[in-house]
């Protein structure tokens, strides 16, 4: 198309036009000017009348004519018909003339240059693709998607809207093989239909092809449910070497699926039950053909037993070169059955064992009556009453997250100047202004699906029972925070892990939120959670905004290296990553944040390049579980790998352990999943520095830490 | 005299495996050994400020329930006088103490073990029990047969104890670690652990590249299978293969079904 044949030129020629301009339109094509086509284009677009449409097209056409140029391009076009609206004040009408799009030379950079915002994105053609539709998504919902208010507090950064590129897709995933066991794998917009697995590696086959679908219709993270259960009805009968194999499979699976969108691994959850959770003991299994076995779950406790052993076998081997799996995350919840179920001690010492070499184990606490569907970083549901019915047909179980939108509590911290009354007023306004964005985005979401399943999600309003495959009326809205340690900072004037008040604050303004987030949730109907933001960009961005517009403040407060600008704010309501405190102190208190956080939290203890037994890792689990309220730990150790000699070793080193190559690359966990240092950036870089590895224990003399004061409040606990 | 404790560390992972534990550190030391990576504590102990012990009996306090008990550590530990006294106010707050040490006092530790003020006592071996090899690890001139009555000392003591050394290239050989294993047959497991280049005492032994991981791995396994038991089994009461508990599995589903 783009090319013009002779006879086209010839005619060209021939033809009388107003002027002898070609025009590069965005269909690849040249065509004559044509005035009309700015008038057609004004009125569909802005709806304007006739003659201004005209006279605007006119004075366009003059301005062209008049500089001698022999080829305009359609966005030139645009942009001089927009200066036009601008100059007769007709603001909306530019608005909505607008067109997305992005420079030349940053198209340039972003093909030849890495994409830092998420280091799960690698750098090639699919994650370029990935980051271009971006960019134009994200711009689009800003115009578009959100009213001008909301749109304004997130440019601002009072609220981070995540993953606005993904503007059309809900947040994230969670769900039940059993969906796929019993309907098979029969996607709206695939050409062929697949019966209900008969084999193992089917169901396996069938489960990464419907993440890959589930991974194009969501924003985040893929999570399922008792995975090792689940399969459990397909392993009866295989030898144990053939269960190894099958569980090898899967996690390569997950974890080589860098093919799908974008490059990018299919962010996988898989949660794994040692014992038969409670609500699905008495549930008929389903098993090959996507038919009753005739047992109930509670009857494949030994498969399902097998089945996590191996996973957990292969985690600990790590991939071909020893590195740990960054993908699939496997959680092991940890509940009062758990601790009744013969052989939990093994399992335990298993699973503590990889957490120590390899650091892949999320140990996840469900204490109590309470079941929980973990996702994304750590996103979890817990489950409700009426998902406890759900459970007796675990296909039913598919949970969504529609949002996250993340508040920056330093900045009301730099509003309020110290005055209690107007700090409590900003929470409730950001609160509010998150809520604006939550119900805005609904209603977009619910447009696309009102297609149905020829509508642009039509995975989603498939309906393979009686209800489409996202089940709206269950869908969480999260509300997150990053920086809570710091807004109490500049609010107190201490870190919450150097005093007891400012930690007591701290608790008292996410109180505050939770409180709020139920109010909303009756108000509007709607499922409004808090939740722990991974924030791995939003930390480092908030700060940068913040140095800009309140740099007095906020140089005091925020961490790492300003000059170097590895700079960011401490994550959701986490204490200093800094701080030397010793690893059951920062469990017990960070924990006692977390049941006020209902979609999920998760406490790091950083290792370093320690290595702790297995018996001592099951120590410290157990005794998170009996003595806190902590959700979630999980074990970080840092590997150095060899890019020269593929090889991996313990710690953070500049030079390889084995043949003292020095392009080698550190491999630690971001934020809620492992990855290389290079792809950081550079507030995670900060952050890294300044973790705490449980390494200090002298104090220079003469140090102005008086063991007096420290002894006295102690003594008055 | 004030007791000199140097350093404080609330909870370890590391020292007592199996346990969670609170680790303090005592200054100074006989030996010299050019891998120490603890020698501002052994050359410079005055740099670093003196914690009150009341000050840590007290933040002990707070972490009853979650430690199992406390590591004194150093340095070398048996060189401060007043040891016994402060084993004895530890013991008297309930915690299990392990002491870990070079070896050089073996009347001091039986002393302590006697007096029941250790659980568990960790002796460094720093090379085979021939002087010349001992002395060069240890950077001071060692009295062997001190070591050996140390050895022997723990292996009489009825008190739980281990044995590690830190494996330097450049001071020992793979098969002086063999020696070394040799001469523990019979007692409990010797556990290797690999030498850290980024801040040794000798500077010589500066860039001095560590044996590795897997290289380790390998020593280790020969060790184990010279000395005849595993070099971390002392902690557990259980030792576990590594392997899938299939026998008890199966008995357990036979049982209910």
């Amino acid at each position: 198309m783009g090319k013009i044949g002779e006879s086209e030129a010839l005619r060209r020629d021939n033809e009388t036009t107003d002027m002898a301009l070609f025009v590069r339109t965005s269909d690849e094509q040249f065509s004559d000017w044509d005035r009309q086509r700015i008038v057609d284009a004004l009125i569909r677009e802005t709806e304007i009348d006739l003659l201004s449409a005209q006279e605007i097209s006119r004075e366009v056409e003059e301005l062209i004519a008049s500089s001698n140029i022999s080829m305009v391009t359609s966005p030139l076009i645009r942009e001089l018909v927009d200066a036009k609206l601008i100059e007769r004040g007709l603001e909306r009408e530019r608005k909505r003339h607008t067109r997305l799009g992005m420079p030349l030379y940053d198209v340039d950079q972003l093909i030849l240059h890495p994409n830092k915002e998420n280091a799960n994105v690698p750098h090639g053609p699919e994650a370029t693709n990935l980051t271009l539709a971006e960019r134009i998504k994200k711009e689009y919902a800003l115009l578009s998607v959100f009213s001008e208010e909301v749109a304004d507090a997130h440019m601002r950064g009072d609220i981070h809207l995540h993953d606005l590129g993904f503007i059309d897709r809900p947040y994230c995933s969670g769900q039940s093989l059993d969906y796929i066991k019993r309907f098979g794998l029969s996607l709206p917009n695939s050409i062929a239909m697949a019966k209900p697995a008969k084999h193992a590696e089917v169901l396996l086959a069938h489960m990464v092809k419907f993440a890959a679908a589930l991974q194009s219709h969501f924003a985040g993270a893929i999570g399922w449910d008792a995975v090792n259960l689940f399969f459990a009805p397909y392993l009866e009968g295989m030898r144990d070497e053939e269960v190894k194999q099958l569980a090898q499979m899967m996690i390569f699976e997950f974890s080589q699926q860098a093919v799908a969108r974008g490059g990018q691994a299919i962010f996988t959850d898989l949660n794994l039950y040692w014992e038969i959770p409670r609500h699905f003991e008495d549930v008929q299994a389903i098993g090959p053909m996507g038919k009753y076995t005739g047992k109930t779950y509670s009857q494949y406790e030994h498969e399902a037993q097998r089945f996590a052993w191996f996973l957990f076998e292969v985690f600990r081997e790590g991939d071909g070169s020893g590195r740990p799996f960054f993908f699939p995350k496997p959680l092991v919840h940890i509940t009062e059955k758990f601790f009744g179920t013969l052989g939990h001690g093994d399992f335990l010492h298993h699973i503590c064992e990889v957490a120590s070499e390899k650091g892949n184990t999320y140990f996840v606490f469900d204490r109590g009556e309470t079941a929980k569907v973990s996702e994304c970083c750590r996103l979890s549901f817990k489950l409700e009453a009426s998902d406890l019915e759900d459970a007796k047909q675990p296909w039913k179980m598919r949970y969504c997250a529609l949002q996250n939108v993340t508040l920056n509590l330093p900045r009301i911290g730099y509003l309020s100047g110290g005055d209690d009354r107007i700090l409590f007023e900003k929470v409730q306004e950001f609160m509010d202004m998150a809520v604006r964005a939550h119900l805005e985005k609904k209603v977009f979401i619910e447009k696309l699906l009102s297609h149905g399943e020829n509508g642009p999600l039509a995975l989603l309003a498939m309906k393979r029972d009686e209800s489409p495959y996202l089940r709206m009326h269950r869908a969480s809205y999260l509300i997150g925070m990053v920086g809570l340690n710091e807004l109490v900072q500049i609010h107190t004037g201490k870190q919450m892990s150097v005093s007891k008040e400012a930690f007591k604050f701290g608790l008292k303004v996410i109180a505050h939120m939770k409180l709020l987030a139920d109010q909303l949730s009756r108000r509007y109907g709607m499922h409004f959670v808090l939740e722990q933001t991974p924030a791995e960009s939003t930390a480092y961005r908030f700060a940068k905004l913040d140095l800009q517009y309140h740099w007095q403040k906020a140089q005091r407060v925020i961490k790492g290296d300003i000059p170097r600008g590895e700079i960011y704010y401490t994550n959701s309501t986490y204490l200093n990553n800094g701080a030397v405190m010793n690893p059951i102190e920062r469990v017990r208190q960070e924990g006692l944040f977390h049941p006020l956080i209902e979609a999920g939290a998760l406490t790091h203890i950083w290792l370093g390049e320690a290595k702790p037994s297995r018996e001592s890792l099951a120590n410290f689990v157990i005794k998170t579980f009996t003595q806190t309220q902590n959700d979630q730990i999980a074990f970080s150790p840092e590997f150095t790998t060899c890019n020269s000699c593929n090889r991996t070793s313990r710690g953070l080193a500049e030079i390889c352990g084995y043949c003292g190559s020095r392009d080698v690359d550190g491999i630690t966990r971001i934020t809620g999943y492992f990855t290389r240092i290079s792809s950081w950036n550079k507030g995670k870089i900060g952050e890294l520095h300044d973790r705490y590895r449980n390494q200090g224990f002298l104090r220079a003399e003469g140090g102005n830490r008086g063991y007096e004061g420290e002894m006295a409040e102690l003594v008055s606990v | 005299m004030e007791i000199q404790i140097k350093g404080f560390l609330e909870t370890s992972l590391l020292d007592w495996p199996g346990k969670l534990t609170a680790v303090l550190f005592l200054p100074g030391c006989n030996f010299r050994c050019p891998y120490c990576h603890n020698h501002s504590l052994v050359i410079h102990p005055e740099r670093f400020e003196t914690i009150p012990l009341e000050y840590i009996l007290m933040r002990l306090k707070g972490l009853k329930g979650w430690i199992d008990g406390v590591c004194v550590t150093g340095g070398e530990p048996t060189l401060t006088p007043q040891l016994p006294l402060l084993l004895e106010e530890i013991k008297n707050e309930g915690w299990a103490i392990k002491l870990d040490t070079n070896g050089t006092f073996p009347d001091r530790i039986k002393e302590l073990i006697e007096r029941n003020l250790v659980d568990c006592v960790a002796m460094d071996i720093k090379a085979p029990l021939d002087s010349i090899a001992y002395s060069r690890c240890a950077g001071v001139s060692v009295d062997i047969p001190v070591i050996r009555k140390s050895i022997s000392v723990l292996g009489n003591g009825g008190v739980d104890y281990s044995f590690r050394m830190t494996v330097v290239p450049s001071l020992l050989t793979e098969e002086q670690v063999y020696e070394a294993a040799l001469q523990l047959v019979g007692m409990r497991g010797l556990l290797l652990q690999d030498f850290n280049p980024s801040d040794p005492l000798g500077p010589g032994l500066r860039g001095i590249e560590p044996f590795g991981e897997m290289r380790l791995q390998r020593m280790q396994e020969r060790v184990d299978a010279i000395v005849g038991q595993r070099g971390d089994s002392y902690s557990q009461p259980t030792t576990r293969g590594r392997g899938y508990p299939l026998q008890r599995m199966n008995s357990s589903i036979g049982r209910r079904l």
